[in-house]
């Protein structure tokens, strides 16, 4: 099976040499279809600054990032906005929904930007609609949701046009516990039941315990990878591996979230 | 260091607030054209004519500049806002950074004279020139090439503008940065979020659309029939009604918007998103939208009404005679006549001709004239206050004066029209252009109706004449009839003749000169011989008097206003827009691209600038209407035509000055997309 997004040696330096950060040091990986795979590291360990990469918000320095045959960071103009709007799904910390828009009007949203006629997406909008199960707030505007909702909305947003993976940045960052566990069933759900890719940077170790790899990153590389047993490795007994490994996370208990 | 800072951020602010520096600039300009109205041409000109209304008029200034100088005192506050809003951020920075607020202050108000005096420089030979332009034009329009020209600069404007302009910016300054400096560091860092206003129930705004628009009819209405000018009531019922309908109107507006967000167009690209942007501006500035427009219609109400008087006057002063000898008998002629020949005068006239005019031989009848006919076949038209004010005249009309056709005909044929053909037994009536002719009377005439003249029958026939018939404004007939010599001579009671004589000049005799050199110059000749006369000069100065202020006072208050109303949407779309950043933000890393996001903003733009603008100028053609009902005499307002023509030149100016706001407010918020494409790093 191909890879649907290869990373290989992506390096984003800033600042001047002799005072330079390596935000990314030559990180590879590959994600694989119908994959979830988290990020994790501590404060300005670079995983932010790679999905900024992947999501073609910063232009790395070296590197390539290859999803199919094209190379990401090559993308230009109309093929670059078709990129960010139909191959990837962006699900932001917070929700960034629109809020002047009504619930239905956000979701719709990418189909209004990338001039998809809407009744191609309607059918879509109401399968996610159902299993997000926000099909009651489809009138109301951002300020009349719970946070919960909101970034169901968002996640309904990312996936309406069926995009290749779906980058989830600290999705539950901005949520409370009983929204965060909902929220990461959901997507947990669509990634085991409608093999939705999803690519998650997150610090929260139970966010995380839903992916089924981690890739945990420090100073810009890769320092370590955790697969989840399936099917007999429990989320719970997942969970106590990424304590483990976060408690390691810059050599000491300090780093531990 | 300090300095260096201030000179950057001017620079900088200039650059990216162009609306705001233009608004200053036109500030400027507006200060210095009405302070150096004293010294345009034509007022220099009127000065020497009609001293007295100049004066009176000239004595307005200083109330006048007050006026402009509270209306633009807005106009600045406005766009000085939107400048602070966006440098929030920036202000919070420099006390976190331990500038002391005292300091800030002072850099603010520093960086602010600065600009002043910038926009000063700059405005001040602008408004110059463009007052030197406007005393060209006007003497040109209004003087039929009759004024030399003389350079207006003026010191004391170019003071008081500075003085005034000073003044206005820094009370907008004091307010505005008093307010910013004393806000706590937090909250000047963190920007401010829009207040979301409470919500009505939907069907609420639906109602109030509605309301508004039954309101702004019924002031239409009102206008156009003219109950709005029988009395002050009803004038002010028609302006509440308008105010109230355009608030009320844009007020509900919401819903239209709403609406239009969920229906209709939904596949375009981002056109929901493009509705509610309009939707959430008109919902949070519904009233300043429903002002502007009302502005916009008062500029254009304005510049009808001044179009409109100064073609009014225009047309009237259509100049024939250069002079008018007399009034007096036929001995007093031959005098008059002897002396400009014995003074070597007659040679300076290209045409000189007598005007007679005469009361009816007196007859056993009670009334000489009758003339049910004209009055019944004028009873069967429509009801109109002009049908009505003519009959009015007409009654009272029973003995009226008699004019020799070889004079009028002469009189006709130096104007440039064919002369009148008269058959025995055949009379044409005269009315007095400003203030009874109707084309009513024209289409009466037209079935040659039957009167009684002294007991004898006569048929009224031809086109209703109006040509003046001496130079002196003063001297009016209301109605008279035109009659071939003969008869003249037969119905006109011997002792009773009044005779002008008149002339026009040789201008072959003043080469190279001015007509108004050539009159002062004949004027001093005619002073020395003591003839009594009548000179085109000092009947035009009159007329030309009441034409310039009119139109310029209106002109130049519709300038202003439109200016005022397009600034204010420009700079408020433009903070909305910096407020909504997000959103853009969100929009791009959703895979929007700089077109995209252009062509929707461009969108929004057309939309905002467009709706007031469309209001008013719906509102404007009904009351441009009203006012030519309601100011201008029936002569003028029977043409509907040219009144639309007027409407229509208008608008398209409008339109003009739209596309122009449109386009600058574009190319601003393209600039502030363009810094929101550029990726930042998120950690």
């Amino acid at each position: 099976m191909d890879p649907i997004l290869k990373i290989d040696s992506l390096k984003k330096y800033y600042g001047k040499p002799g005072s330079q950060t390596k935000a990314l040091d030559g990180i590879t990986f590959q994600v694989m279809p119908g994959e979830f795979l988290g990020i994790m590291g501590s404060s300005g360990s670079g995983k932010s600054t790679l999905l900024n990469c992947i999501a073609t918000v910063t232009r790395p320095d070296a590197g390539t990032m290859t999803m199919g045959h094209r190379q990401v960071q090559k993308l230009k103009g109309a093929s670059l906005a078709k990129y960010r709007g139909q191959e990837i799904g962006y699900l932001f910390q917070n929700f960034e929904l629109l809020d002047n828009l009504t619930g239905e009007e956000n979701i719709l949203l990418p189909l209004s930007i990338h001039n998809v006629p809407e009744a191609e997406g309607r059918k879509r909008l109401e399968q996610l609609a159902g299993y997000l199960e926000i099909t009651d707030v489809y009138d109301k505007f951002p300020a009349q949701m719970s946070g919960g909702q909101r970034q169901r909305v968002g996640a309904a947003r990312a996936l309406i046009l069926n995009p290749k993976i779906v980058l989830a940045d600290e999705p539950t960052g901005a949520l409370d516990s009983r929204s965060a566990k909902a929220l990461m069933e959901k997507l947990a759900g669509l990634n085991r039941e409608r093999q939705a890719t999803i690519l998650m940077v997150t610090h929260d170790s139970n966010a995380a315990s839903y992916c089924g790899r981690i890739l945990f990153i420090q100073d810009g590389r890769i320092f370590h990878e955790l697969r989840r047993n399936l099917p007999e490795e429990s989320r719970q007994a997942f969970y106590q591996r990424i304590l483990k490994v976060t408690a390691q996370l810059g050599g000491g208990s300090e780093n531990v979230l | 260091m300090f300095f260096k800072l201030v000179s950057r951020n001017s620079r900088r602010n200039r650059k990216e607030n162009g609306l705001f520096f233009a608004s200053l600039l036109v500030t400027i300009v507006a200060f210095y054209i009405i302070l150096a109205l004293p010294r345009q041409d034509v007022m220099l000109f009127l000065a020497k004519m009609e001293s007295n209304a100049v004066d009176r008029l000239l004595g307005m200034i200083p109330l006048f500049f007050g006026v402009t100088l509270f209306i633009l005192f807005f106009l600045v506050y406005f766009a000085q806002k939107y400048q602070m809003e966006r440098r929030r951020h920036e202000f919070g920075v420099y006390l976190m950074l331990g500038m002391p607020r005292r300091k800030l202050f002072g850099m603010l108000l520093l960086e602010d004279f600065g600009g002043s005096l910038l926009a000063l420089a700059i405005g001040v030979p602008v408004a110059v020139l463009l007052s030197e332009l406007i005393s060209l034009v006007t003497a040109r329009f209004v003087g039929l090439g009759i004024i030399g020209h003389s350079f207006s600069f003026s010191p004391g404007a170019v003071l008081w503008t500075a003085v005034g302009f000073l003044l206005i910016k820094l009370a907008a300054f004091l307010i505005l940065s008093g307010r910013v400096v004393r806000q706590e560091i937090g909250s000047l860092l963190v920007g401010m979020p829009e207040g979301m206003k409470k919500q009505l129930p939907g069907p609420v705004y639906g109602l109030a659309l509605a309301l508004g628009t039954v309101c702004l009819g019924s002031a239409y209405r009102m206008g156009i029939i003219g109950i709005s000018w029988y009395r002050v009531k009803g004038m002010g019922l028609t302006l509440l009604l308008g105010v109230l309908g355009t608030m009320l109107f844009f007020f509900g507006l919401r819903a239209g918007l709403g609406v239009l967000a969920r229906r209709g167009g939904k596949d375009r690209q981002l056109h929901v998103f493009n509705f509610r942007q309009l939707q959430e501006s008109v919902i949070q500035r519904s009233n300043t939208l429903a002002v502007s427009s009302l502005l916009m219609l008062a500029a254009l109400c304005f510049c009808g009404a001044g179009v409109g008087i100064a073609g009014f006057y225009q047309e009237n002063g259509r100049h024939v005679l250069d002079y008018t000898f007399g009034e007096g008998g036929r001995e007093d002629m031959d005098q008059i006549m002897e002396s400009l020949k014995e003074n070597n005068l007659d040679g300076y006239f290209s045409e000189l001709f007598e005007i007679r005019l005469g009361r009816i031989r007196s007859t056993e009848n009670d009334s000489p004239f009758q003339m049910e006919t004209v009055l019944s076949a004028l009873a069967e038209k429509k009801e109109t206050d002009d049908r009505n004010s003519l009959i009015g005249t007409l009654e009272y009309a029973t003995e009226p004066r008699l004019i020799a056709l070889s004079g009028y005909n002469h009189l006709l044929t130096v104007a440039g029209y064919p002369p009148l053909e008269l058959a025995e037994g055949e009379a044409a009536v005269y009315l007095d252009s400003e203030t009874v002719y109707s084309p009513l009377m024209d289409q009466v005439l037209e079935e040659r109706p039957e009167v009684m003249l002294a007991g004898r029958k006569l048929i009224l026939t031809g086109k209703a004449q109006t040509v003046n018939f001496v130079t002196d404004r003063a001297v009016r007939l209301s109605f008279a009839l035109i009659l071939p010599d003969d008869m003249f001579a037969e119905f006109a009671r011997e002792d009773s003749d009044t005779i002008y004589l008149n002339g026009v000049l040789n201008m072959e005799r003043f080469p190279g000169e001015s007509l108004m050199n050539a009159i002062a110059q004949i004027n001093e000749k005619l002073d020395k011989i003591e003839l009594n006369y009548e000179s085109f000069l000092q009947n035009m100065g009159r007329q030309i008097f009441y034409m310039v202020a009119a139109s310029y006072l209106t002109l130049y208050l519709a300038i202003v206003f439109l200016i005022i109303a397009n600034t204010v949407i420009g700079v408020q779309f433009l903070m909305g827009q910096r407020k909504s950043d997000r959103r853009y933000k969100t929009l791009i890393h959703l895979g929007a691209t700089q077109e995209v996001l252009c062509r929707s903003v461009g969108k929004q733009i057309s939309w905002y600038f467009g709706i007031p603008t469309f209001v008013a100028i719906v509102s404007s053609i009904f009351g441009v209407r009203a006012l030519f009902t309601g100011l201008l005499p029936a002569r003028v307002s029977g043409s509907v035509g040219g009144m639309m023509g007027v409407s229509a030149a208008m608008i398209l100016i409008l339109v003009v000055i739209e596309w122009i706001y449109i386009a600058a407010v574009r190319r601003s918020s393209r600039r502030y997309l363009l810094t929101l494409m550029v990726p930042e790093r998120e950690e």
